[in-house]
């Protein structure tokens, strides 16, 4: 009689035991779902280790792995200024035609009108806030909203681009090279650009008064507005420092290319929203960090590399981000059905 | 319309055999964490008005929800007219003619009043288009029934809030409903408007539908009610026969202990200087408001839902633009032009929509505390987090905010415990004056209680408040004095020891018509 009950409790044990495991395992689980950055830690540590045992030849080198870099250091720029923008609420389609128009006045600047490549570079920046600050005026005085102001100026810019520049600026002059062509520590100088961008970003939407009002405004900017924020004032700042990293990366991309393209950036919206979206932002806003913005961008440029790495067809490239972009919304509509 | 029960309802009523229209056997319904009902039984009779009342979670909503089909029971049993029930979902619950007024309202804004109607199932005619003709005169009919003045091809977002709850019952009596639920029906209506709803319900009960009210205000269930059951943490604490109870029985069912809102007995000095001043205001929708609130004192704003209440405190406030007249602070004059500069001048506000305009809802208790206070909280524009936790641990614990922890989202606390949130956010500037509109709007007995006391504290302290609420118990238990007014101007004050409800609603009602005693 006594055997039989210790077995029992014993087995009673032993079961608890299982069940605390998988209890554990399941909260681990539920919590890398819910926390966007661990998530996406553990897709990119997953994406890697396959990849290096799938094309040992390929994916485990220095180059490939700065050219992963390179190739998400535009992106990042421009990711942390949507990031910003959704976090507030709204978005910004004209980045890619902000940043080819920024590209061909940085480049008409040093190469016909023989500016000095500083000035010009900076003058492609200017471009870039300037746009910004038209669309965020639009916007905010005239009640346009952000989806028709920044399409109708994703077309208009396009289109004047063209209208300048033709087929493009080409081969710039020497000295304009070294902002997008430098190497630093192994790695080309756009990409420490952007990491000092994120880096800034970072601190500035976690610890700055000024930019944790995007958050507030994104979540109710209502009450917002009743807990004295100036909405129109926060949006507005959103909207001049987007154009101002398009600018950014439109004269980077000149500058590491030799070569203004007109045809630049034609869908990076749709990798940067996605990218953001992935990293926690939601189209409803008030949500989304910096850090989940960044590891978006690398999720996004590791998943081209791999396809790139896999000879598979350019075309399915933009079909495979349209499709990560509905699998991460997916993903927040069921965590939030979850609650 | 209506069917079998309709021919003779004193039967329906009063006859012991028939079976009610539904009853609740021993529902348990377990989320994680919470027992939201424990063991709960209830019935409502064919005609019969009956009230549910409750706190905040109380279990109210859930057990609604499951009659309603939304939600499926734990344990225990349902039956309708008698026979099994259990709804696999709302669109079963329907088919069996239960329909479900829902607080925030389901209509399509855009649309007719007889699209909004026959959402779903429109007519069709024989090409398969939408024939309107039939559509339009049935809903003409179904208002007219309803005593409802409106053409069916008004797009719905032209109506008052009265007007679209009228439009959901019209709904819910064009699906042959034998059960109606009704959530909190009133909380947007003025008083006119819901003694037209009352009357409605009442009319329904004639033809032998059966109605759940569920509310927070008592005063509806003794205008209203036949019969009264009483929730307290998911469990049924009392059934009453209206006629057999009283308000203070049903709150001491309610809270489990006795409640009393007594005005309070300490008036403010009558020499206290006068802090916040407003003379001959004009904004869009007032026309002309002038007040006075003494240091220390409770001023409240009472009148009509659409005399202009909400407006004047948005002006004073920095948020409508102001056409003519001044607002004083301690004699000097103002001109807000946004919210922040009033705040500058030692305003705060607690606007009446706590969800839409007041809170973050997706963000923390320490945030939404502290997004007034950044001033305090941060040094050259970094904000330091010690301090936001300080200021929000102080705060929360000065008014005893419910929470698990302050980095809780504020979604998930109680009515009133979002309500202290606000609070709190402008207690902690130390404002000279405070305006709360509707105070304790959605939120249980007890929290009222703590509000209350968290006001009348305040004005010990010095603090001027300016409160609007369209309660009038409330009004008359915590005004120093009251300011009435009507269609956008102040008509008219009243000294607290003279004012009474009827009194009020004299000033407050145009055309001097008045209603016979409160609303609630």
């Amino acid at each position: 009689m006594p055997e039989t009950v210790k077995t029992t409790l014993d087995e009673v044990e032993t079961v608890q035991e299982k069940k605390r495991t998988r209890n554990s395992l399941l909260r681990l689980a539920k919590r890398i779902a819910v926390d966007r950055v661990l998530l996406l830690i553990v897709l990119i540590a997953a994406i890697s280790i396959w990849m290096t045992l799938a094309y040992p030849e390929a994916f485990p080198h220095w180059d490939n792995f700065a050219a992963v870099l390179l190739d998400a250091a535009q992106s990042g720029i421009l990711t942390v200024g949507m990031m910003i923008l959704l976090v507030g609420g709204v978005f910004d389609l004209s980045i890619g035609s902000t940043l080819a128009f920024a590209g061909i006045v940085a480049g008409t600047l040093v190469k016909e009108a023989g500016l000095p490549p500083l000035l010009a570079f900076l003058g492609g920046i200017l471009t870039g806030t300037a746009v910004g600050t038209i669309n965020g005026l639009i916007i905010t005085r005239l009640r346009i909203n952000a989806l028709i102001t920044t399409l109708a100026m994703q077309g208009i810019l396009r289109g004047v681009t063209q209208l300048v520049a033709s087929s493009g600026v080409a081969n710039l002059p020497q000295g304009f090279k070294p902002f997008g062509q430098t190497m630093i520590l192994f790695l080309q100088s756009p990409f420490w650009v952007m990491l000092v961008i994120v880096l800034l970003a970072w601190f500035a939407m976690t610890r700055t008064r000024f930019f944790r009002q995007f958050y507030y405004v994104g979540s109710n900017s209502r009450a917002a507005t009743l807990s004295g924020i100036k909405v129109d004032r926060v949006v507005l700042v959103g909207f001049i420092l987007m154009g101002t990293l398009a600018g950014l990366a439109g004269a980077l991309l000149a500058s590491r290319l030799s070569n203004a393209v007109v045809l630049a950036g034609i869908g990076t919206e749709l990798r940067t929203i996605t990218a953001a979206i992935l990293g926690g932002a939601s189209l409803s806003g008030g949500a989304g960090t910096i850090p989940g913005a960044f590891l978006g961008v690398l999720f996004m440029s590791l998943i081209q590399n791999m396809l790139i790495i896999a000879r598979v067809p350019v075309f399915w490239q933009s079909i495979v981000v349209g499709v990560v972009l509905l699998v991460a919304i997916g993903i927040d509509q069921l965590g939030r059905r979850g609650r | 319309m209506q069917e079998s029960q309709a021919e003779n309802p004193e039967v329906a009523q009063t006859d012991p055999v028939a079976p009610p229209r539904l009853t609740v056997q021993g529902i348990t319904k377990v989320f994680p964490g919470v027992v939201a009902l424990d063991n709960v039984s209830f019935e409502v009779l064919p005609g019969e008005i009956h009230a549910m009342v409750g706190e905040n979670g109380a279990g109210k909503s859930t057990l609604m929800h499951i009659v309603a089909g939304v939600y499926t029971p734990d344990q225990g049993s349902m039956a309708f007219d008698g026979l099994p029930y259990a709804p696999a979902d709302e669109k079963a619950a329907q088919k069996m003619g239960v329909a479900m007024v829902f607080q925030e309202g389901s209509l399509f804004p855009p649309l007719s009043v007889a699209e909004n109607i026959f959402a779903g199932r429109q007519p069709l005619n024989s090409l398969g288009l939408v024939d309107f003709a039939p559509m339009n005169s049935t809903t003409r009919t179904l208002l007219r029934d309803l005593e409802v003045d409106l053409d069916p091809a008004t797009p719905v977002i032209e109506l008052s809030p009265s007007q679209r709850q009228l439009v959901e019952i019209a709904k819910a009596l064009s699906q042959q409903v034998q059960l109606l639920i009704l959530d909190e029906p009133t909380s947007s209506l003025t008083i006119s408007e819901a003694r037209h709803l009352f009357k409605v319900l009442r009319q329904l009960a004639k033809r032998g539908v059966a109605i759940v009210y569920v509310t927070h205000r008592l005063a509806e269930v003794f205008e209203v009610a036949d019969r009264v059951t009483v929730l307290k943490d998911g469990k049924v604490t009392g059934v009453r026969m209206i006629g057999q109870t009283t308000p203070d029985e049903l709150i001491h069912l309610e809270v489990g202990r006795e409640l009393s809102f007594e005005p309070d007995p300490r008036r403010a000095p009558p020499e206290a200087p006068v802090v916040l001043e407003v003379e001959d205001l004009a904004t869009l929708r007032v026309t002309s408001a002038s007040l006075k609130v003494r240091a220390g004192e409770i001023v409240c704003l009472a009148g009509l839902v659409g005399a202009g209440r909400t407006e004047l405190c948005e002006a004073i406030f920095g948020i409508h633009p102001i056409r003519h007249g001044r607002v004083c602070i301690d004699g000097v004059e103002i001109t807000p032009h946004h919210p922040l500069e009033a705040m500058k001048a030692g305003i705060g506000m607690v606007p009446e929509d706590r969800r839409e305009a007041g809170l973050f809802l997706a963000m923390s208790v320490a945030a939404n505390i502290a997004v007034a206070n950044m001033d305090s909280v941060s040094h050259n524009g970094i904000i330091a987090d010690r301090e936001v936790v300080r200021l929000a641990s102080q705060t929360a614990e000065a008014l005893h905010i419910i929470t698990p922890s302050l980095e809780r989202e504020v979604m998930f606390l109680s009515g009133g415990n979002q309500q202290k949130v606000l609070l709190a956010r402008w207690l902690a500037r130390n404002p000279r004056i405070l305006i709360v509109d509707e105070p304790t709007r959605g939120v249980d007995v007890g929290a009222k209680s703590d509000l209350y006391t968290i006001l009348r504290e305040l004005t010990r302290n010095g603090v001027a408040l300016l409160v609007v609420s369209s309660d009038l118990p409330e009004v008359l238990a915590l005004a120093h004095r009251i300011v009435v007014m009507s269609e956008g101007r102040t008509v008219g004050e009243l000294e607290a020891s003279q004012a009474d409800e009827v009194a009020i609603l004299q000033m407050a009602t145009p055309r001097g018509v008045v209603k016979e005693g409160g609303l609630d």
